[in-house]
């Protein structure tokens, strides 16, 4: 896998008038990779896909997809880019073969070559069997495959996805899913918006997290969760919920005062955060089995994504994630991630 | 106030600025209407006939207006709420079919009423000129356009309630308003002075016209009779007829009113190229062009934007275009039977008169249905920005779409030419004005797609863009004919000529030499008008649509 930047994306702006929907925006995207583009509502995603596949000017900045000017060079970036917009745009009475065909034949692919193209493409997003269908018809989730059946009839290198995941049930989810893993492993560089973070957390090499139009935080899942806390959060279960009041108050001598401890005696575990160093973790454990408390787990939570995000979404324009500090069920009630 | 769709239809309507300045608009133009033909001469005429000059053109104006504005409120009214989810969830109230169906005729009623009224004053100053009574003709006139207004609005909910877009209402809709006003009269035109059934029913059909029921208050004779006087009472008639159609739709539309509006299944999308050879064969005879047969890939001649559109319009695929042209060849060949019958009892130039109407109705009815919506359906639906993402200039888009409404309209007309054929064949001294007219027709068939388009163009919803596109080609085709009604006075012959040069139906007439038309000479002015006004359309369309297409 190559880590030259395929999208490159420098200082972009947007503004609409007084309104700034995008503010200096820069990420790379390598080469297959994955990226997840998180943030809440009018947090600037769309506006900066939008910029990209050359629907948007920017007020200031540049983006370029494989060395091509989003906005001076609109016709390379046609051919490199397969861009599924939130809203999916149907037609009327139209099939679904007919559909792509359309498609295919406006992105210029010769009859045969078409005809061939269509039945991969629609093998990809597995919707064979619905070729005949009216698309119209078709169930959201259905309507999602065909979007992504087209943004491949041109095989481009890059695929800018828009929420595809939105309004999606649990199983579409899931389909969806695979549908962009597998485009990452045939080599498509992917940028996938969402606001259904597991979504990401699954799928994506990279994660950014933006809001008010401005980029807040770039790296992998676990990162972004180290920047948003320097505390990690610690879980001993315990083998009956009786040790569990003995076991908190070990843990409160060991670690520093202010540290939240939280007993959970209906799982028998003491859940807790610290930023004491690994060492010091060592001996607490040590303390533990020392006073003869039947431990059988003590393990480091992830950070969950949705705690990362909910961190970003809160802070306020010029401030930093750190200085909001974690919600305040980020220590009760982090979640094992499946 | 008791029922919360009239508060939220009609007064809402009301409290935005746009419906009074659309309210102050037309009182203004009710007044223009009454100050052009009002006398100037310093004598006084005791007949009072000019003073029913006045008031005809006035009366024949508010009918216009009537139909021209008032379908686009009911038309889109259930079917927007439809397709927005409100009409479930007012379903889901204590409301009612009655209390909702009742509540959206008041506000477009209402609507109607406030239109007549503010044309109230023009009308008094009519009245006051003398020789138009206040009860025949005043009270009259405008019992039967309360009427029409009823019987409009009533309809065009039912057209709503089983339309499934806003566009597709108003395109019924105006149709509707077609038929009732003006088709109705052509059965009377043809059978009258028959006697026998045929001649009973005309009689009774073109009482549903109200063109036929003011004329006859106005005293202007019956319409369409050829002078032959009967003794219908055609507004008695009409006021009967405009009320059990009134009354039947609104039965109808209530009895629509209900969850079935959202149980509709969805198409299997089964293709008959799976099904068995018997089922294929038996289709094959029954459709000859199978809708249900797996479409095969453009072929690489073809623009896939044209192809797109016949393939996406409900009437696009070529079954349905056999069957448009199979009833546009069929009527005109009943046309072309009248012709070779009729000519001992009228004169070519009337039946051709007949035939240019026709086909310039079709022309006006059809095509902004068809290019209204070419570039604000796709942003509507959300297929502009895919059509953006690929790489085919706008000028390709552009001219796929134009195409695809081009050859529809070709399709058409050509079926439509049988009656010209059998006029040349009895006179064939007609033979260059028929020829110049098809050219008329070709030159409205240009001009009515590209000036519909580029009106549609400037709007972000279909129905608005269909509902401005109807409103500009009827107002093209029948204001100048307003100005014809006042000719000699006091519009001279040049005035009124002026006027008919933008007008695609009286340009087609004064070729065929149709009775009130002979005296004007409007080609090749009206060509060239015609011409300029389809060019500049062309370009606001063009450069419409590459701002649009450019990065925002």
């Amino acid at each position: 896998m190559s880590e030259t930047p395929v999208v490159d994306i420098r200082n972009l702006t947007k503004r609409y008038g007084e309104f700034t929907a995008l503010n200096d925006l820069t990420l790379q995207i390598p080469a297959g990779h994955v990226l997840g583009l998180i943030g809440p509502n009018g947090a600037g995603k769309t506006t900066a896909i939008r910029v990209l596949v050359g629907l948007l000017r920017p007020t200031s900045g540049t983006a370029m997809i494989a060395g091509s000017n989003c906005v001076t060079q609109a016709r390379e970036i046609k051919r490199l880019v397969g861009y599924m917009p939130d809203k999916f745009g149907s037609y009327d009475n139209m099939r679904v073969h007919e559909y792509l065909d359309f498609f295919g034949a406006a992105f210029g692919i010769k009859r045969n070559p078409r005809i061939q193209r269509i039945e991969e493409v629609m093998g990809i997003a597995g919707i064979t069997s619905m070729k005949d269908k009216y698309v119209e018809s078709l169930s959201h989730g259905m309507a999602q495959r065909v979007g992504i059946a087209r943004t491949l009839l041109h095989d481009p290198r890059v695929i800018i996805l828009d929420e595809p995941a939105n309004g999606l049930d649990p199983q579409a989810r899931i389909e969806m899913r695979e549908l962009i893993l597998n485009l990452a492993r045939m080599g498509k560089t992917v940028l996938v918006t969402s606001h259904i973070l597991p979504e990401l957390a699954r799928i994506c090499n990279t994660v950014a997290i933006m809001t008010h139009g401005t980029l807040r935080a770039v790296g992998t899942v676990e990162e972004i969760g180290q920047q948003v806390s320097q505390r990690r959060t610690l879980e001993a279960q315990l083998l009956s919920p009786d040790f569990v009041p003995t076991a908190a108050a070990i843990i409160r001598q060991s670690i520093e005062p202010d540290a939240e401890v939280v007993e959970a005696p209906s799982e028998a575990v003491v859940r807790f955060s610290t930023a004491v160093p690994e060492s010091q973790l060592g001996e607490l454990l040590a303390q533990l089995v020392k006073a003869g408390l039947p431990i059988t787990q003590f393990r480091e939570l992830q950070t969950d994504l949705e705690e990362a995000f909910m961190s970003f979404a809160n802070a306020k324009p010029g401030t930093t994630p750190a200085a909001v500090g974690k919600p305040a069920n980020a220590v009760k009630g982090v979640a094992t991630r499946g | 106030m008791a029922n919360p769709i009239i508060q939220r239809e009609l007064i809402g309507t009301l409290r935005e600025r746009r419906s009074v300045l659309a309210l102050g608009l037309l009182s203004l133009v009710f007044t223009l209407l009454v100050a052009i033909r009002w006398p100037t001469e310093p004598r006084m005429a005791l007949s009072g006939a000019r003073s029913q000059e006045v008031f005809q053109l006035f009366m024949f104006g508010l009918l216009g207006a009537l139909q021209l504005l008032l379908p686009v409120f009911p038309a889109t009214s259930l079917v927007k709420e439809r397709n927005r989810g409100t009409l479930a969830l007012l379903l889901n109230t204590p409301l009612g079919p009655w209390k909702i169906f009742s509540g959206k005729l008041v506000a477009s009623f209402g609507l109607a009423v406030l239109m007549l009224f503010v044309s109230l004053p023009a009308a008094s100053a009519c009245f006051a000129l003398g020789g138009v009574s206040l009860g025949s003709g005043l009270g009259g006139c405008y019992l039967v356009l309360l009427l029409t207004a009823l019987e409009l609005c009533a309809v065009s909910l039912l057209v709503s309630s089983a339309s499934t877009t806003a566009d597709a209402a108003i395109r019924m809709a105006y149709g509707v308003v077609l038929g009732l006003g003006l088709i109705t009269l052509l059965p009377y035109a043809l059978f009258v002075g028959n006697g026998g059934p045929l001649e009973t029913i005309a009689d009774w059909l073109r009482c549903l016209s109200p063109v036929a029921a003011i004329s006859s208050l106005l005293g202007g004779g019956d319409a369409a009779s050829h002078g032959i006087s009967s003794s219908t009472n055609v507004p008695l008639r009409f006021s009967v007829l405009s009320l059990a159609v009134t009354a039947i739709c609104a039965l109808w539309t209530m009895s629509r009113l209900n969850f079935t509006m959202f149980d509709r299944v969805r198409s299997a999308g089964t293709i008959v190229d799976d099904q068995s050879t018997q089922v294929r064969f038996v289709r094959r005879l029954m459709f000859i062009v199978d809708p249900g047969r797996r479409s095969r890939a453009m072929g690489p001649l073809v623009n896939p934007v044209m192809m797109k559109e016949f393939r996406c319009r409900k009437f696009g695929r070529l079954h349905w275009l056999l069957r448009l042209v199979s009833i546009c060849a069929i009527l005109s060949m009943v046309m072309a039977f009248v012709t070779a019958t009729r000519t001992i009892a009228w004169d070519v130039s009337t039946i051709g008169g007949i035939l240019v109407i026709l086909q310039v109705a079709l022309l006006v009815l059809l095509t902004p249905s068809l290019t209204a919506g070419l570039i604000c359906t796709e942003r509507e639906s959300g297929g502009w920005v895919l059509l953006q993402m690929t790489p085919m200039p706008v000028i390709r888009i552009l001219w796929g779409k134009l195409l695809s409404v081009f050859l529809t309209l070709a399709l058409v007309l050509c079926a439509t030419l049988p009656g010209y054929i059998v006029i040349v064949w009895i006179d064939p001294g007609q033979r260059p004005q028929i020829e110049r007219v098809v050219v008329c027709l070709l030159v409205t068939a240009v001009f009515a797609t590209l000036s519909s388009a580029a009106v549609g163009s400037l709007f972000r919803h279909t129905a608005t863009a269909t509902a401005a596109a109807y409103s500009m080609l009827i107002a093209v085709c029948t204001l100048p004919l307003l100005v014809w009604m006042g000719r000699g006075a006091p519009f001279g012959h040049e005035t009124v000529e002026r006027a008919l040069t933008i007008n695609p139906i009286a340009a087609a007439l004064s070729v065929i030499r149709f009775p009130g038309f002979q005296d004007y000479d409007l080609i090749p002015a009206h060509w060239v008008v015609v011409g300029i006004a389809s060019v500049v359309s062309l370009l606001v369309l063009f450069i419409q649509t590459v701002r649009l297409s450019r990065p925002q």
